[in-house]
């Protein structure tokens, strides 16, 4: 089954349903089937064929979700950028996956083809954002089941971005088990709070859309404000959250959260994409009675495992489980020494199953079991501890980035002659830290190195501070000592 | 809403002042200026904008109502100066 069937479904059975809600727009179930129809059509004339990757370079909009659900229609796979990520990176990802056409909003996507020399089509959305008049004939190309859905591109360790091959099936398995497991309501109100580059939104999205349920987006900009992220919370009604869980601890930090009663509706609020201090899961617990749980997986495997809070995780000194196998995923704990771990002992976590990816667009396809490179340890009970990282990948304030790929483009910097970068503090307070030597007589300025990172890499990989400094530790063997390196990030101190 | 005596130019002042120190390790060849982009280099995110809103309030005495603020307006320090002198 496709993952657009969701939608198309749920329009012919609650077609005056609202499937978008909120501050970005309102847009009833059969109008965004109407306009996903209307819009694959216009797509098929500028030459989009099954099989083929169109990019959605726009910001968070009921036009965007119209381009994603066109896309689908036709067989192609949606390859999603959003409005902040910079120009040279949506061109790095053309240039990888070779889409047929660039969807956007303005003339910055005409800028783009035109600058690529590729053979790309620009969309304009605007274009597209009245109403079509009449009928139009719909559009449901059919699909394979391996087939691509949408690719994400994500953080590399080399220095570009690599794309996470998504099919239908991988996507359907996590978007079904998760409809059933919060057994979706068409009277839900779905938040949207990650943006459509980041997998926790493909739950918003299509668990809504597969119940006939409104997805009430989050506009981009209320990161900046938490205590507007909590009006919306309580004037949207949502039922349903998910979100990184620095989101909540900014919310009840800053934002009043826990100031204010747990609003009615709320009855399930899922977090995902790093450790939540348990303090903060405490606190969400002793607010709100409704269901608490905490999702995890990387990009590539989607959400394979997951565990609902319980009483007794409250007394833990750490953060609650990431719990069991989902979405009919298996996973086993390999021991360094290669063996299954057992209770108690500890190991790299390992998936198998339909949510894993088809493999890095361009790379060889990713055949039986995916190693995720995070380390757990196996609790008394079966279920999982998550300990942390075995690379240089690391979170911040949920998203996942490579600290070479940070260095790679600072190290890019002509001013530049070495750079190490290191994330300090944890949660919502993750912050990268850059020691750069400059080359011999030159002190590159700490905002134009900024402003060199900004035109390539999204705004969380751009390192909070930077440190001029006249050489980098190394450990004996020659490599960068980034335990020296630690020692000298200091936190912000309290707020 | 507000009790400051501040001009637009003293707020601008004081931010420019505050985000060199905290945010850019002191900004040693004074780059920073009213219209840098402040969001789109990475300069405030959601954590530090979050520690400005706080020396906003409690240092430099501002007494504004930050959730009836335009989150846009974080954009540059112009932005933030005129938003606050719009209360």
């Amino acid at each position: 089954m496709s993952l657009h069937r969701l939608l198309i479904d749920s329009a012919s059975r609650f077609p005056d349903n609202l499937a978008i809600a909120g501050p970005v727009g309102e847009m009833s179930y059969a109008e965004l089937d109407h306009r996903a129809d209307a819009l694959a059509h216009a797509l098929s004339r500028e030459g989009v064929r099954p099989g083929d990757r169109v990019v959605i370079w726009a910001e968070k909009s009921p036009i965007t979700v119209v381009a994603m659900q066109a896309v689908l229609r036709l067989g192609a796979a949606y390859v999603p950028a959003v409005e902040t990520t910079p120009a040279a990176r949506v061109a790095a990802m053309v240039r990888d996956c070779r889409p047929r056409a660039v969807c956007g909003t303005g003339d910055r996507v005409r800028r783009l083809v035109k600058d690529l020399e590729a053979d790309v089509r620009a969309v304009d959305l605007d274009e597209h954002r009245d109403k079509p008049g009449g009928r139009v004939r719909p559009v449901d190309h059919p699909v394979e089941d391996g087939d691509l859905a949408y690719v994400l591109y994500t953080s590399g360790s080399t220095g570009n971005p690599k794309g996470v091959c998504v099919s239908h099936r991988a996507a359907r398995a996590f978007v079904d088990w998760a409809a059933a497991e919060l057994d979706a309501r068409p009277d839900d109100r779905f938040a949207n709070h990650a943006p459509f580059t980041f997998d926790l939104s493909v739950l918003d999205l299509y668990a809504a859309f597969s119940a006939g349920a409104a997805v009430c987006p989050v506009p981009s900009e209320l990161a900046y404000a938490p205590a507007r992220m909590v009006d919306f919370l309580h004037r949207e009604r949502v039922s349903v959250w998910y979100s990184v869980p620095s989101a909540l601890t900014l919310m009840m930090r800053d934002g009043g959260l826990l100031d204010r009663p747990a609003p009615g509706a709320l009855r399930a609020l899922l977090f995902a994409g790093e450790p939540f201090p348990i303090a903060g899961v405490r606190a969400l617990a002793g607010w709100t009675r409704a269901r608490l749980l905490n999702l995890y997986g990387p990009t590539e495997t989607n959400v394979c495992t997951f565990h609902e809070v319980v009483p007794d995780d409250l007394t833990r000194d750490r953060s609650v489980p990431i719990g069991r196998a989902a979405c009919g995923d298996t996973v086993r704990v390999m021991r360094p020494d290669g063996g299954e771990a057992r209770s108690g002992e500890e190991g790299e976590l390992v998936v198998d199953g339909p949510t894993v990816m088809r493999g890095y667009w361009g790379g060889v396809p990713q055949r039986g079991p995916y190693r995720t490179g995070d380390m757990v340890r196996v609790l008394a009970d079966g279920s999982l501890d998550y300990l942390g990282r075995r690379d240089h990948m690391v979170k911040v304030r949920g998203h996942r980035v490579e600290l070479g790929e940070v260095e790679a483009v600072l190290g890019a910097h002509p001013e530049v002659a070495d750079v190490a970068v290191i994330v300090g503090g944890e949660g919502a307070d993750a912050r990268l830290h850059a020691f750069v030597v400059p080359v011999r007589g030159r002190t590159p300025g700490v905002l134009s190195l900024k402003r060199h990172s900004a035109e390539r890499l999204p705004p969380y990989m751009i390192a909070d501070e930077i440190r001029l400094v006249g050489e980098l530790p190394r450990t004996r063997n020659g490599k960068i000592d980034r335990a020296a390196l630690s020692s000298e990030t200091t936190p912000y101190g309290p707020l | 809403m507000t009790t400051t005596d501040l001009s637009e130019r003293e707020i601008s002042e004081q931010l420019i002042t505050f985000i060199r120190e905290r945010f850019l390790s002191g900004d040693p060849q004074g780059e920073l200026d009213e219209d840098t982009p402040l969001l789109e280099w990475g300069i405030l995110n959601s954590l530090n904008t979050a520690v400005l809103v706080s020396h906003i309030r409690d240092e430099m005495g501002i007494d504004v109502a930050f959730e009836m603020m335009d989150p846009r307006a974080f954009k540059s320090v112009r932005g933030i100066a005129s938003a606050l002198r719009l209360f």
